[in-house]
This record gives structure tokens, sequence and C-alpha cells, in this order.
């Protein structure tokens, strides 16, 4: 008998319709504006994604207040990567008692960000930055190195290399 | 009253059905956008707000045009639009396949016998008792004349929807036959099924409005629904009214009884080959069938034209008999504005509910239909016959 009331009475598609409404109601009246969000979506592109603060982006060296890298070609990040995709070159600089990298290539495309290579560094001369729209066309932009507008030493620059070219 | 020649009784017949057909071709598409809005927002999205191309050129000045929109209150709503564009688009230009074993002559009409079958009910359906609006006398050939609410309110109405309803389910079945591949066979089958299964309770359920308003005549029977009934005649009317929209449901193939499109079991059911325009039309055929549902729904239990649903717009109307007469005209009046405010209503409720319910399965489906609805249907009957007999 409860069975056949419960078929009968269709509580639970009321109970159902009531939820979806309550849900259409609040997208409906705040659509995109309100402070609070009341939609689960993002509007990415427009809207930045957050990111969290232990977000593994792209390798990028830390600088000295001189302006150098930190990084004092010690190898270990090197040696840690486990794609073996850190190439490093160690010269001399006056007037710095340490060494000085000459070359750091750092091939992007074959890098997992795993961050074995910070965790390796005893300098803190390496870190991940919160770079993640990275992709590009071309391969020869995935290899980075000390010089040219794709570097290790700064941020890629977004919109470039991660945009189409007809943007 | 002026009298009226033949020629211009055709060209107001003429005048009558561009204006339907004006009201179906601007409802649908908008449906069909709101759909997509209106199912993201039921499910905490925000449904389409941009539409796919470049970053550059014209879809991305239009994107970026649609994202300063959003910013602004009613605006932000319509974000999105534009797709709509490119999807008719889509359906004109895109190539029309037909599959090699296909019976060409039938794979042709079934699309249009479905569209047809679903926008001639609407000859019918009766937007406002009586004089829609009177052409101003400086109108040449047609000054003075009165145009009426519906195209051909004929004496019979109600068994013209129901029989043109049933032809539409030929279109269904016949591509499914025509197609020549299983998929839409199994789903053209089901449709014949369901349909056949759904028609009994649609068509009880219609029955007591009949009953109660003693006509078949579609503005008779909805100005007797509205304002001829007692007030305990609401309860046959609400229970028919839900049994109505259930049943509804089910004869346009909309979630949760959309069996013959079930596209986990069968790609795509009865459209499955199809493509271009001829999809565009199974596409149309839905949605205009939806807002004849609908229609037929707001014209039977909610009051047609009338301000208030299930007959209470009679209770209520001799309390308000002494308040400003414009407001009488407003509140007592039938106006087509209320009843075109309904269809949208419940046009609503139709996505309402698809994204609120799971689609039923098969068995379900039968057993709903033949297990509940339909004793539902006569005991409400049996209470529309009560509620006639002592009127
Ligand atoms: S993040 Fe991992 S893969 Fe990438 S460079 Fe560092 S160690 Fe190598
Ligand atoms: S581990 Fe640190 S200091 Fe050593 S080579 Fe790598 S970045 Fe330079």
């Amino acid at each position: 008998m409860k069975k056949f009331l419960k078929t009968l009475i269709p509580f639970d598609i009321a109970k159902g319709l009531s939820i979806t409404g309550t849900y259409f109601a609040k997208v409906f009246l705040t659509a995109n504006r309100a402070k609070v969000k009341q939609h689960v979506v993002s509007e990415y592109p427009e809207v930045p994604a957050p990111l969290e603060p232990r977000f593994r982006g792209r390798v990028q060296l830390i600088l000295d207040e001189a302006g150098d890298p930190k990084c004092v070609c010690c190898n270990a990040c090197a040696k840690a990567c486990p794609t073996g995709v850190i190439t490093i070159e160690g010269g001399k600089k006056e007037g710095r008692k340490t060494r000085i990298p000459t070359r750091w290539d750092y091939e992007m495309e074959r890098c997992v960000f795993c961050g074995f290579c910070v965790e390796a560094c005893s300098f803190d001369a390496i870190k991940l930055n919160s770079q993640f729209e990275l992709a590009a066309y071309d391969r020869e932009d995935f290899s980075l190195g000390l010089t040219g507008a794709h570097n290790v030493l700064e941020p890629s620059p977004v919109g470039k290399f991660s945009y189409s070219d007809e943007a | 009253m002026p009298t009226i020649s033949l020629t211009q009784s055709l060209v107001i017949s003429l005048i009558q059905c561009v204006l339907v057909v004006v009201f179906i071709f601007v409802v649908v598409p908008l449906t069909v956008f709101a759909e997509r809005k209106v199912l993201g927002y039921l499910q905490q999205r925000l449904g389409s707000t941009r539409i796919a191309g470049h970053l550059g050129g014209l879809t991305g000045l239009l994107n970026r045009g649609m994202w300063k929109l959003g910013k602004v209150p009613v605006l932000s709503y319509w974000r999105g639009l534009p797709g709509l564009v490119g999807d008719v688009m889509k359906m004109l230009l895109k190539e029309d396949i037909l599959p090699t074993k296909a019976d060409k002559f039938v794979f042709w009409i079934a699309p249009a016998l479905s569209f047809v079958a679903s926008v001639v009910v609407f000859a019918t359906i009766c937007f406002v008792p009586g004089t829609f609006f009177t052409f101003p006398t400086w109108v040449p050939f047609l000054g003075g004349l009165p145009v009426s609410g519906g195209i051909a309110d004929v004496n019979v109405g109600l068994l013209w929807i129901l029989g043109m309803a049933t032809v539409g389910v030929y279109g269904i079945v016949l591509a499914g036959w025509a197609s020549n591949s299983k998929y839409p066979l199994l789903g053209g089958l089901r449709s014949a099924a369901q349909m056949v299964s759904y028609e009994v309770p649609l068509t009880l359920s219609l029955l007591a409005p009949v009953l109660i308003s003693g006509s078949l005549k579609f503005s008779e029977m909805s100005q007797a629904m509205a304002v001829g009934v007692p007030l305990w005649a609401i309860i046959p009317q609400v229970i028919g009214f839900l049994i109505y929209l259930t049943c509804g449901f089910a004869e346009t193939n909309r979630v949760p009884f959309d069996m013959p499109e079930a596209e986990n079991e069968l790609v795509a059911g009865f459209h499955t080959e199809y493509s271009g325009m001829k999809f565009g039309f199974f596409y149309l055929a839905e949605y205009v069938n939806m807002t004849v549902v609908s229609a037929m729904a707001a014209g039977f239990f909610l009051g047609g034209s009338w301000l208030l649903p299930f007959g209470l717009q009679g209770v209520v109307n001799p309390y308000l008999a002494s308040l400003p007469s414009w407001l009488v005209t407003l509140l007592c009046e039938p106006h087509a504005a209320f009843f075109a405010i309904k269809i949208v209503f419940l046009l609503f409720v139709f996505i309402w509910v698809r994204g609120t319910i799971p689609r039923y399965r098969y068995d379900q489906i039968m057993a709903v239909a033949w297990k509940y609805l339909i004793p539902l249907t006569l005991v409400n009957l049996v209470l529309a016959a009560a509620v006639r007999l002592a009127m």
C-alpha cells in the first residue's frame, strides 16, 4: 500500500524538481554577476583560473640580488630529473665566489613537472612557477635556455606562446 | 458586423496563418536556446555563453562582445544566442546524406510528415475566444473586419488535434523503417509502442474537460474550463493536468520518456541516418509538438486566455466585478498574452523536468502507462462525471 501510494503521488519527482528549481532560481537571479558565485563552472579565459600555492608550473631559475641566477651548477637537479631534460654547463664570473651557469638548457616538451629538480637543489636556485598556458605550435618554443625571448630566467611571455598567432 | 466576402475571409485566414507561423518560429528557436541555458542553470552551470571558433576574427569578436554583455544584468542571459544562428546555418548547409539501401520516397516524406502534422494542429488552437483584434478602418480592403483568435475553431477541434498528433507518430515510425538500419528501426518501433500506449491515458485525461464542458470545440472547452465550472471542479482539473502533462512528455518523446532516441542504447534512435535539414525537421517537429502540448494543457487546464488556472477565474470573477473597469478588463477578460505566457511557462516545465528526471527503463514506461495512468484517468473521469452531474 505504501509503495503504491509512493508511486501514485510523485513525492520524489517533486523533491527533485524543487532542488533543480532552487539551483535555477539562484543561478538565474545572479547569472555571472554575483560576488559569491552560485554556479560551479568557471569562465576560464576571461576569468583567471584560481591556482593552489603548491601548483607546479614551468621551471624557472631564481635570481640573486645582483640579478644573476643563484644556481651554482652542482648538477644535482639534472641528475634528479627523471626525464633528463636539464643540461647545465658552469663558468666563472668576476667577483662571484661560486660558479655561474653559462648554459642552462631546459627541454620543456619532455618535462613532467614533477618538481624533483626543486627538491634536489640545496641552494634554493630553482622553482616551478605558476604558469600553465604553455602550449605552442613549434617544437623549438619548448627549448628554453639562458638567452632568447623564451628563457628559464623569466616567466614565459603569455599570449605569444599560449595563443595562436591569429589572435 | 460588416458582411465578409469570400476573398476577404480568405485573406484574413491567411493573415491568421502567418501570425501563427510567426508565433511558432519565434517560440521554437527561443525554446531551443532556452533549453541550453535553462538546463545549465538547473544544474548550476551557465549554459552556452560563447561560440566555437578562433580567438580572432568574427567569432573572437562575438565572444569578447558576449563576455562584455555578461556584465549587464538583463543582457547576460542572451550570451550564446549567436550559436543558434550557427545551428540553423549548419542544418541548412550540411550535406544531406541518403543511405544507399534506404527507401528513398519514405525516407524523404517521413520528416515532412512529422513536421507538418505538428504544425497543422495549430489550426484549431484558439489563442483567445471571439475576436483577437479588429482592423482599423483605414486599412484597405480589410478595414473594420474582425480577426478571430483561432484559424479554424471547428466544432471537432479536439478530434483534429488528437488525430493529427497520431499522424505525427507515422513520421517517426516511417523514418525508422525507411532508414533500413537496425537502430532507427528499433527506435521507431519503441516509439510506436510508447505512443500507442500513452495515446490512451492522454485521450482519457482530455475526456474530463470534454465531459465537463460538453463540447469538442477548443474555444468553448477552454472557456468552460476557465470560467464555467464550480470551485470543486478543481480536483479533476488538477489530476487531469498532471496526467495530461505526463502523457504529453511521452507523446513528444521528451526526457524522461525519450525511448525512441535513447542515446545509450540506440545511437540516436529513429533519426540516426538523418542529417542536414531532414534531421532539422524532426528537431523542429519535437519543439513544435512541445508547444502544441503546452498550448493544449494551457487551454484545457490552466485557464486558457484567462488569468487564473484550474477554473479559479470563474470563481473569483464575481468578487472582482467591483474593481475599476480597466482592472476588470485586465483581470477578468481573456487575453492572448495570458495564453502565450502559459505556453512559455509550460515549455519551461518541459525543460525543468528534462533537467531533473533521468530516463525511465522501457518496461517502467509501459508499466507507468498501463498500470497507473490509465486507472488514474478512469478515476478522474468518474470525478469529472460527478462534477458534471452536480453542475
Ligand atoms: S620538474 Fe621534473 S621533469 Fe621537469 S625538469 Fe624538474 S625534475 Fe625534470
Ligand atoms: S640543483 Fe640548483 S644549484 Fe644545482 S645545478 Fe640545479 S639549479 Fe643549479
